[in-house]
């Protein structure tokens, strides 16, 4: 509510975040996952002084610097660059409590940069054991870049004792980091396989190398899926309440929670009995296959780690509308529109008779005009709403959400969205706030259905 | 409406370090940001130019200039990411609200630099597979890249000269909203003092372009004979002189048509003045070492010494830029003035990995510098 609220039509400007950083996670792992596999297996091609392995290697560098150093290094920026304009409050804050974070996940931004061109560019002029400690060095900076976000992406959804002692170790070490890091490790070590895989069953040669590179990456693989399930388990014994009963309650995340798993076990027998146990099996149609499964898996879990903070973007600190969870009181008392740098500017441009000494009198607001008070409802909804619900049309628009209510409900619900639903945010504002976003949403909302019949006599 | 009422109450969380600190690494990360973005700002508009008009020599000294781009640009990326960093540190209170005015654009900036990085790669392929009788569509792909840079380039000018240009706000963003939230459609075109700062740093990267092709010249092209060389003197000495030209212009354009009275004040005045003269004039000393080498001939140390000069007259300009931004600034609020929480332990951790790291990095570095420059094959 210190910043301009982003309108963006139909979609919400916070779903570009989610777009944007889906995009950029399904090539993050691979990033760290495939930074192992060319260290390890380059070593192994190496010791083994197999040639046309160590060919394949060389042509999947390419394709990793390609994905990763490009692709991954500009949508990670990308990230960056929508937070900042979507959910401006809390990158603010996430940036003041983690900066020296963020800078020590650059230092390793810049080994993994210089390592991963060395690797691929020197490929051939360097010494083996020279060759293969420059891999070491990519897979390394690139986990401890891992390891870094994760504390910062875990605080979101779990800021621990942060609320209370206020120090960067509190909020880097919170319950849920251990666990995410678990998980996320095993995710890179999955998703690398599978991107090997859709690799390798185009771009190996003969079928005895394709058979080797199958064997050898079931095993990360299965490694990952073991460290996905105990990060599993444990992000969900460290989830806040909240977060827990949002699984169980929220519709989406139910049918999503039973896609993950039962995406997981698929992935994990198709690995077992097709690359593990039957590795020519590893033909371009099983391998694209795979790989739908694990994007579909990591995004799927992806959106469920988003969707149970709500309705905080960090938990106990940020509400998901842009506002400190500490304020909701106080501006309850003065006012949303008062509170709000950019509302409190647009009220007094538009409407001076509002104000009364430098202050919104919220007693003023309702001796407006009707569609003045309305128009003050939309200025409302957008600042304090409109980042989880579109107006009229989109994502979760309440015009269709509240259709057929009555305005009591609607008003009820104004007043205590957080009693209706636990994972919505509470109102902020002054009663007279409410009544202005009241009269703002039923001028919006649609009519109930017609047609639907529950017994009684029907109309004509 | 007064502008100042649109900018947004202290955090508080303070500053996790003093504000020198702060502002000592963006300036430091802006610096090394600046060499390498300088390179493909100018660089592959220039390469594409040379591949097109300038001969066989040309041609050479346009596959020279694109064949490292793609590790330029992922270097440039990286160290991007620190000024921008401190930046929302320091600065929060007027950065997020200019780019969420100009929030479209400013997001089509991750798009556009996707486009431009593949192509590059695009380019350079076809280098390494065509040689010099590169297909028309990569030529074409090259083209356009050199847009998208130049593209990018503008909305980057546009976002920081928003960020200063806080009198512009309420009627940018009056103009396009709907219920109070921007439609993140602003560009801050109308600010005078944009366009001279767009282009200013335009010509400032062709100044930095120079020095790279002779530097290149002097240490990396053993493949190439001594022609090769003379051609690169002659080509950095002509692409300097219409950066120090342009640059000479457009900052003149910037400093005495477009700066209020008080900040040329505060710029003209005590030690200020011997700063903004070193500004201005440092970029000439590169010029003139890359003239005298023109002359005289070059050698890889004439070579280093005109690339630490001219890295020094761009740490001079970041310099100078931030002198003015916090100037500029002062009318509305006063960055320095944030209380501070100071995170001793993160910030001890970061300095001591930031040393490991470039110790990390030296030693890879030295590995390389035992067998000589990159395979070709790749």
């Amino acid at each position: 509510m210190h910043y301009p609220w982003w309108y963006v039509p139909f979609l919400t400007s916070p779903m570009l975040i989610a777009i944007i950083a889906v995009l950029h996670v399904l090539v993050a792992h691979y990033a760290v996952g495939g930074g192992f596999f060319l260290a390890v297996e380059t070593q192994y091609a190496y010791r083994q002084n197999h040639r046309e392995y160590l060919a394949y290697l060389k042509e999947h560098a390419w394709f990793f610097i390609l994905i990763t150093v490009v692709y991954g290094a500009i949508t990670g920026v990308g990230i960056w660059w929508t937070i900042g304009v979507a959910s401006p409050l809390a990158t603010q804050t996430l940036i003041h409590i983690f900066v020296f974070g963020w800078a020590m996940e650059y230092v390793f931004f810049v080994l993994e940069i210089v390592s991963a061109f060395i690797f691929y560019y020197f490929w051939g002029r360097l010494d083996p054991r020279t060759h293969v400690r420059i891999g070491w060095i990519y897979a390394g900076s690139a986990w401890m870049s891992l390891v870094l976000i994760t504390g910062i992406t875990s605080f979101m959804l779990h800021s621990g004792r942060w609320p209370e002692e206020r120090t960067f170790w509190a909020g880097f070490l919170n319950p849920q980091f251990v666990p995410q890091v678990l998980a996320r490790t095993g995710g890179a070590f999955l998703l690398a396989s599978l991107y090997v895989y859709l690799h390798a069953a185009f771009k190996a040669g003969g079928s005895a190398l394709r058979d080797l590179i199958a064997v050898r990456s079931a095993r990360p693989a299965l490694l990952g899926s073991l460290l996905i399930i105990l990060g599993g388990i444990g992000w969900y014994l460290t989830l806040p309440e909240s977060a827990k009963a949002a699984l169980v309650a929220a519709s989406t995340l139910n049918i999503l929670v039973v896609l993950l798993f039962a995406v997981t076990i698929a992935v994990f027998f198709m690995l077992y009995l097709g690359p593990y146990r039957h590795p020519g099996w590893l033909s371009p149609g099983f391998a694209i296959l795979f790989f739908t499964f694990g994007l579909v898996a990591i995004t799927t879990g992806e959106y469920i780690r988003e969707a149970v903070r709500k309705p905080y973007i960090i938990y106990n600190v940020v509400l998901g509308n842009q506002i400190y969870a500490e304020k909701v009181p106080e501006l309850r008392r003065t006012g949303y529109l008062e509170g709000g740098t950019w509302t409190k500017a647009w009220v007094s441009h538009h409407y001076p008779q509002v104000s009364n000494n430098g202050r919104i009198d919220p007693a003023r607001l309702l001796a407006l005009p009707e569609d003045d008070q309305v128009k003050l409802g939309e200025v409302l909804f957008l600042h304090h709403c409109n980042d989880c619900h579109a107006g009229r049309r989109g994502f979760s628009p309440v015009a269709q959400l509240i259709r057929g209510w009555t305005p009591d409900m609607v008003r009820t619900v104004v007043e205590h969205p957080e009693k209706a639903h636990f994972f919505m945010p509470p109102w902020a504002g002054t009663p007279e706030e409410a009544e202005l976003l009241t009269k703002y949403l039923l001028r919006i909302a649609h009519p109930r259905p017609a047609g639907m019949y529950f017994g009684e006599e029907r109309k004509p | 409406m007064d502008p100042t009422t649109l900018i947004a109450p202290s955090s508080p969380l303070g500053y996790p370090a003093p504000y020198w600190f702060l502002v000592a690494f963006k300036v430091l990360g802006f610096t090394l940001h600046m060499i390498p973005m300088h390179i493909w700002y100018a660089g592959v508009l220039l390469a594409m130019l040379l591949h097109w008009r300038g001969g066989e020599a040309g041609r050479q000294l346009s596959r020279r200039l694109m064949q490292p781009m793609p590790v330029l640009i992922a270097l440039g990326i990286n160290f991007g990411i620190v000024p921008l960093l401190f930046t929302q540190v320091a600065y929060y209170k007027v950065f997020y609200p200019a780019t969420i005015l100009m929030a479209w654009p400013w997001v089509s900036i991750i798009l556009l630099l996707t486009l431009a990085y593949y192509g590059v790669y695009i380019y350079v392929a076809g280098l390494r597979a065509e040689g010099a009788m590169i297909a028309r569509w990569r030529r074409a792909i090259g083209w356009v890249t050199a847009g998208l840079f130049l593209l990018i380039g503008f909305l980057f000018s546009n976002a920081f000269s928003l960020m200063t240009n806080v009198r512009a706000w309420p009627e940018l963003w009056l103009r396009e909203s709907v219920g109070g939230a921007p439609l993140g459609t602003a560009l801050n075109t109308e600010d005078p003092t944009f366009w001279p700062r767009w282009l200013m740093m335009f010509a400032l990267a062709w100044t930095t372009t120079a020095v790279f092709i002779l530097v290149d010249a002097e240490w990396f092209a053993h493949q190439e004979g001594p022609a090769y060389r003379t051609t690169a003197r002659r080509v950095a000495l002509i692409i300097s002189t219409i950066g120090v030209l342009g640059f000479a212009f457009t900052g003149s354009w910037y400093v005495f048509g477009t700066w209020p009275e008080e900040l040329r004040e505060k710029m003209f005045q005590g030690p200020m003045r011997a700063l903004t003269a070193l500004t201005a004039l440092s970029p000439g000393a590169s010029w003139l070492l890359i003239f005298w080498q023109w002359r005289r001939g070059g050698t890889r140390m004439r070579a280093a010494a005109t690339a630490a000069v001219h890295v020094l007259a761009l740490g001079l300009n970041a310099i100078s830029r931030q002198v003015v931004q916090n100037a500029e600034l002062s009318r509305f609020l006063d960055v320095t003035a944030e209380p501070v929480r100071l995170q001793w332990s993160p910030l001890i951790l970061f300095l001591v990995l930031f040393v490991l790291g470039l110790g990390i990095v030296a030693w890879m570095l030295g590995r390389l510098a035992l067998i000589g420059s990159p395979s070709e094959s790749g």
